[in-house]
């Protein structure tokens, strides 16, 4: 990134964020199409007929309303709708209804770390917009097809200021927006569904000199905002280097090659010819309705990373468990922490067990794990505090037990068969260790005389000659007791 | 009186996807700065201290709950409409 230090990079972020609701933002049409054919979550104002009226629904409202929260600032309470003209296939209008004077949220802001540096970046504004149509080129032919399913569905452009200068920042912004966006409730968030899409605003300046910027439309991940970035930057120093000027347009970024191509220059504002939609009425907000609002919110981001803090779990485990509860919902891990922390049992023990086994496990199988935690976690630890397991096997007995399709009615049972628990029985331990001590004489010298690290060689041998199920404690306070008390040795 | 150059009409035909003749955009050289110097007219209005109409209802917040809504015709009626549909798709010209 440093290449060059006369350059600093300049970066902004706009993300379009498709909010979770049942049905469409102006019409009644489903807003999952994930499961269906093309044009069948349409109708009349999708299409847009002349003489559809469109009518705001009311959740993408409140959606806006928990992401302005989650950015840190209040919704605008009063905010109006607009027209945005330009022509093309996947917008069979011919103009977008979005925000334009009067936006829903205007300010707030980003915190997030980079190489544990803490990193601020502001947000410009943010608009609820309907979505496009989606277009697709078949190969070899002379036509597009476009598939309206997709229009309609509600949007929020969230638009940062351009105050990330690498592109390091520039992914974690976006992976940081991602999680706001998922713990507030505001999106489904599958990036390979489009649910999150990003454009990067690149330019470069030259000793403290503005440049121009390039934009590159819709990156669907972090790390292709990385890479797009990371390459935009590196094209337009060797652009300037060679004599040349950086042209301001619209680029699109080629995931299979790893670099951006010119797409099409942009239109100007001007020309996109803006206008107060008269089919919409302003909205304005009840502060009782946004205090409502943020009354229901969902346990937030930061309130989790707290929670975990709190337990002693270091920044790593906590990302990947911030992660993971979103990856995998259905397994609760947070909830489960939280339950068990408040059950008094050690929280921080279940929690290691999810980031070293659990969560590695789930991303093997795709999340298709026994989904009764609560019980395993329980009784494993329980076995644990009682010295009837091992820590190594209470590890291998969670691995079994969350890959069974249906647990064992007894799981004390079910460990002891598969030769899991630990041996406690004195009478036992004792007779191994006899054994182990009347054939390993030299060793048992050694202690005598003085050499303390013999005695791990012995406990090893008992270990052995149990199959790993003597307990290592047990095991060597029954030697000291043997080697003082008992002169046969 | 405004005055439009030959590239302004078809840079604005190029915004309205517009494919014009020689002829069309010699006419529209001669109409289209008629119109601007129409809108001109309204521009000597004094319009200090008036804030835009860009509402002439007076409602506010006409919203409806998140459900979906069955407007009584199937959705495949809709491509009834359009001049040709393959697999399910509504066929444009090539875009890209």
């Amino acid at each position: 990134m440093r290449e060059n230090s006369r350059y600093l990079p300049t970066i902004g972020i706009e993300c379009h964020v498709q909010l979770k609701t049942v049905s469409k933002l102006f019409s009644g049409a489903s807003n999952d199409s994930r499961d269906s054919k093309p044009n069948t979550n349409v109708n009349h104002i999708d299409f847009g007929l002349p003489g559809a009226l469109p009518v705001l629904n009311t959740e993408a409202l409140t959606l806006a309303v928990r992401a302005a929260l989650a950015l840190k600032t209040k919704p605008q309470l009063f905010s109006t709708f607009d027209r945005k003209h330009y022509f093309y296939p996947d917008l069979p209008m011919g103009y977008q209804i979005t925000q334009y004077d009067n936006p829903i949220i205007k300010g707030g802001s980003v915190e997030f770390y980079v190489d544990g540096e803490k990193k601020t970046v502001g947000i410009t504004r943010a608009h609820i917009e309907a979505d496009a149509g989606k277009s697709t080129h078949p190969e070899g032919v002379n036509f597009s097809l476009v598939d309206l399913n997709r229009a309609g569905t509600p949007l929020l452009e969230i638009v940062s200021e351009p105050e990330m200068h690498s592109a390091a920042e520039a992914k974690a912004y976006a992976k940081e927006l991602y999680l706001l966006m998922r713990y507030a409730g505001v999106t489904e968030g599958i990036l390979y569904h489009g649910n999150m899409r990003f454009d990067v605003n690149v330019s470069v300046s030259k000793d403290g000199q503005l440049g121009t910027r390039s934009e590159t439309k819709n990156l669907n991940s972090f790390r292709s905002v990385e890479k797009a970035v990371e390459y935009e930057i590196k094209r337009q120093i060797e652009v300037i280097e060679s004599g040349n000027k950086v042209a301001q347009e619209t680029r699109g970024w080629l995931d299979a090659k790893q670099r951006t191509i010119t797409q099409r220059v942009k239109e100007n504002a001007d020309d996109y010819r803006y206008m107060p939609d008269p089919d919409l009425p302003p909205v304005t907000l009840d502060v009782r309705f946004v205090n409502e609002i943020e009354k229901s919110m969902p346990n937030t981001l930061s309130f989790w990373r707290n929670e975990l803090k709190r337990l002693g779990l270091n920044e790593h485990q906590i990302e990947i468990l911030i992660e993971a509860n979103l990856d995998f919902n259905e397994a609760n891990y947070l909830s489960l922490i939280q339950d068990f922390d408040s059950k008094g049992i050690d929280a921080r023990q279940i929690a290691n067990w999810l980031v070293n086994i659990d969560i590695p496990l789930a991303k093997e199988t795709e999340g298709v794990l026994n989904s009764n935690r609560a019980i395993i976690y329980t009784v494993v630890a329980q076995l644990l505090r009682e010295s009837k397991l091992s820590s190594t096997n209470s590890k291998e007995l969670i691995t079994q037990l969350l890959q069974l399709e249906n647990l064992p009615e007894d799981i004390g049972k079910y460990a002891e068969d598969k030769g899991l628990l630990q041996q406690s029985d004195s009478n036992q331990i004792e007779t191994i260790v006899d054994e182990v001590l009347k054939e390993n004489p030299k060793a048992v010298e050694d202690i005598k005389s003085g050499e303390q690290k013999a005695i791990g060689f012995l406990i090893g041998q008992v270990m052995q000659r149990s199959k790993g199920q003597a307990n290592p404690s047990l095991t060597k306070q029954i030697i000291e007791n043997r080697l003082t008390k008992n002169s046969n040795f | 009186m405004a005055k439009l150059s030959r590239d302004d009409v078809l840079y604005l035909a190029q915004l309205a996807r517009l494919d014009l003749s020689d002829g069309e955009v010699g006419s529209l050289l001669e109409e289209l700065p008629q119109i601007l110097e129409y809108v001109e007219k309204l521009q000597e209005v004094d319009t200090n201290g008036l804030k835009p109409t860009n509402q002439v209802t007076g409602l506010e917040n006409v919203m409806r709950t998140d459900s979906t809504i069955n407007y009584g015709y199937e959705a495949k009626d809709l491509l009834e409409n359009v001049p040709e549909v393959r697999d399910d798709q509504i066929k444009v010209r090539r875009m890209v």
